[in-house]
């Protein structure tokens, strides 16, 4: 029994379980996957794959394909951020203002969150229509890429 | 005879690559740098880096005095502009003469005048080259505007004489809608310009973008360097670039390269420039319009250097140093294809909204027929200041079945992560049946956004390399090593500028 971990993105969930002898189960199917250099991953026979860390958002670079997976921590539950909404700051970040309280509906371009960077302001904007779940951060805060500012349904 | 010093007025790749061409051609060459560029690659590229002004673009690269002064200060005998920020500016090609520095462009007159749509039509139209058949009616009734739509000929584009921005602007496609239509954009105009005057001009569907690079020297010499085609555009920026354009015909291009140097020698155009014309038709029955003159070295220069077999970087300091120009017309010839990809910072999926952040990993492809002119290493920030152009890949190969297998091959040999690029979606593009056939217009992506944006589902191998890039230790991912460690600049600050 190896060590487990969980994957999210915005389609769904996925279950890893990292074995012996670079061996990675993916919701019980079984691939080879080594790490050949920094940032590169030899999976299955062929495939060459290019990794990169983020708090914990994994970024995989395949094929010409880019895949944006957030890793849920072990033993933690925590909300996470649609993987392709822009609900996250794109960089380390001060919170300016946040815009929206839970239960709002907000209409996809809404600005939800202003946050500061390099002097500049920088909106966050809604990617779709849909209901504020949560806020998880209030003015004054600093905030790092990836982490979850506010859940949109 | 040459220059000595020249100052770059630009950042990112286009500051790179005329570097290169200065230190190529035995120049000095002074790089300029505004507050959030400190790290950036092209203050490393020259000779010299003067640090300019704060973030801002209007503080710093837009900033003329800022710019003349760091070339005084450094004794320069010439400033490049590159492209956009001051390069098509008048003003600035004039401040640069009067500080007694050469613009390494065209004379301030010509950009002045192309810079008028007004002015450079007029031109175009007594030089004999074609411009798109319209009218401003001198009877501005609406009756008198429905009259006008009636000579030029349905569909039209109803157009504010005063207007920009598409404010003022309307289609009409037949007589019967034309009444609501002309009053609609009339109130427009006079809302937005406070001038209803309108322009009917005919509407051109679907047209594809080709332009013909000319270059021009002091001697009264023209030539053209063949066509690029651009039809492919989203938010009327460029996507990818390519020569020959596989909708010309012998008879046609002829025509768009004499018509091109033309439209030069009518401007008494100096250094290097591109003849924008939009294309109607296809084959030889196809007619081709001018639209604009760029008074500038494009971002799709490299297509034509390609093609070409020339460097016309090298060439422009030739032209401005008063020399002749490299090439005759009879010596230039095109061979094999060419496509420029532009690698934008950017989500497709989110309207092509420009991304900033941190460039995680950045590898970029190499091999035969493979070219990246690029701003940015791996490590490295991506600002929200500033054009969201990472590099550009420009491939050559034999033939353009070739090119675009190449292009596709050396887009998935390009990993960006950290920030959100195009790079997928460009290789969506490429694999297109239509543009695989060459049949493009400049509303393409636009008409064809849902199958390009489809998103993918996560294959077992991504899955995996993600569950494996989570057990790395420290150091062993490009992400986990703090970006700065990875360059010597980014702690020994202020050294050696």
């Amino acid at each position: 029994m190896g060590r487990i971990l969980l994957l999210r993105d915005a389609r769904g969930e996925y279950r890893a379980t990292i074995g012996e002898e670079a061996r990675v189960s993916i919701d019980g199917v079984t691939i080879a996957a080594t790490v050949w250099a920094p940032g590169e991953v030899r999976v299955g026979e062929t495939g060459r794959a290019w990794v990169a860390s983020s708090g914990d958002v994994r970024w995989v670079f395949l094929d010409g394909d880019v895949f944006e997976t957030e890793l849920q921590p072990e033993g933690r539950r925590r909300r996470v951020a649609a993987a392709h909404g822009s609900l996250s700051a794109p960089m380390p970040a001060t919170v300016v203002r946040v815009e929206v309280s839970p239960g709002a509906a907000v209409r996809r371009g809404d600005t939800l969150v202003i946050l500061e960077a390099m002097k500049m302001e920088l909106p966050i904007r809604a990617a779709a229509d849909g209901i504020i779940k949560a806020v998880h951060c209030k003015a004054g805060d600093l905030v790092q890429p990836g982490v979850a500012l506010i859940d949109l349904e | 005879m040459t220059f000595r010093r020249v100052l770059i007025g630009n950042r990112g790749e286009i500051a790179i690559r005329i570097a290169r061409a200065c230190r190529e051609g035995g120049i000095e060459s002074v790089a300029v740098y505004s507050e959030a560029d400190e790290q950036s690659p092209h203050v490393r590229a020259a000779d010299r880096a003067i640090l300019i002004g704060p973030a801002p673009s209007s503080q710093s690269y837009l900033s003329m005095s800022a710019i003349i002064d760091a070339a005084r200060s450094t004794a320069c005998d010439a400033v490049h502009p590159g492209y956009g920020f001051l390069s098509e500016n008048a003003a600035f090609a004039r401040e640069c003469e009067r500080a007694g520095l050469v613009f390494v462009g065209p004379p301030a007159d010509v950009i002045e005048r192309m810079g008028s749509k007004i002015a450079a039509r007029a031109l175009m139209i007594a030089a004999g080259v074609p411009v798109v058949p319209g009218v401003t009616a001198e009877d501005q009734s609406d009756e008198g505007i429905r009259a006008a739509a009636e000579r030029v000929g349905f569909p039209v584009l109803v157009k504010a004489s005063a207007g920009g921005g598409g404010k003022g602007m309307r289609v009409v496609r037949d007589h019967d809608s034309a009444e609501t239509l002309v009053s609609a954009a009339r109130r427009e105009a006079i809302a937005a310009f406070g001038d209803g005057t309108l322009y009917v001009e005919r509407l051109i569907e679907r047209p594809r973008h080709i332009e013909v690079q000319i270059f021009g020297d002091t001697h009264g010499n023209v030539v053209h360097l063949f066509e690029r085609e651009c039809s492919i555009q989203r938010r009327h920026q460029k996507v990818t670039e390519e020569s020959p354009s596989p909708a010309l015909t012998p008879a046609v291009r002829g025509a768009m390269e004499a018509a091109a140097v033309a439209a030069a020698r009518a401007a008494h155009y100096v250094n290097a420039g591109t003849v924008e014309f939009l294309l109607e038709g296809t084959g030889d029955a196809a007619r081709f319009y001018f639209l604009e003159m760029n008074a500038r070295l494009q971002v799709e220069h490299p297509v034509t250097e390609a093609v070409a077999g020339v460097d016309l970087v090298r060439a422009q300091f030739t032209v401005a140093a008063g020399g002749r120009l490299p090439w005759t017309q009879e010596a230039l010839t095109a061979r094999g294809h060419a496509i420029e990809c532009r690698v934008y910072a950017e989500d497709p999926a989110d309207g092509f909204l420009p991304q900033a952040g941190p460039l995680l990993l950045y590898r970029e492809p190499a091999g035969p027929g493979i070219r990246v002119d690029s701003g940015v290493v791996e490590g490295g920030t991506v600002s929200v200041h500033y054009d969201p152009l990472l590099a550009k890949l420009t491939v050559w190969a034999e033939s353009r079945d070739h090119a675009v297998a190449r292009a596709i091959s050396a887009l998935r040999a390009f990993p960006v992560l950290g920030i959100r690029t195009n790079v997928p979606f460009l290789i969506r593009l490429l694999n297109h049946p239509e543009i695989r056939a060459g049949r493009m217009h400049t509303r393409f992506i636009e008409e064809h956004a849902s199958e390009l944006l489809t998103p993918t589902d996560p294959p077992l191998e991504a899955l995996a390399a993600a569950a494996v890039a989570s057990t790395i230790s420290r150091g062993f991912s490009a992400s986990e090593a703090a970006p700065s460690a990875l360059d010597p600049w980014g702690t020994i600050r202020g050294w050696g500028r």
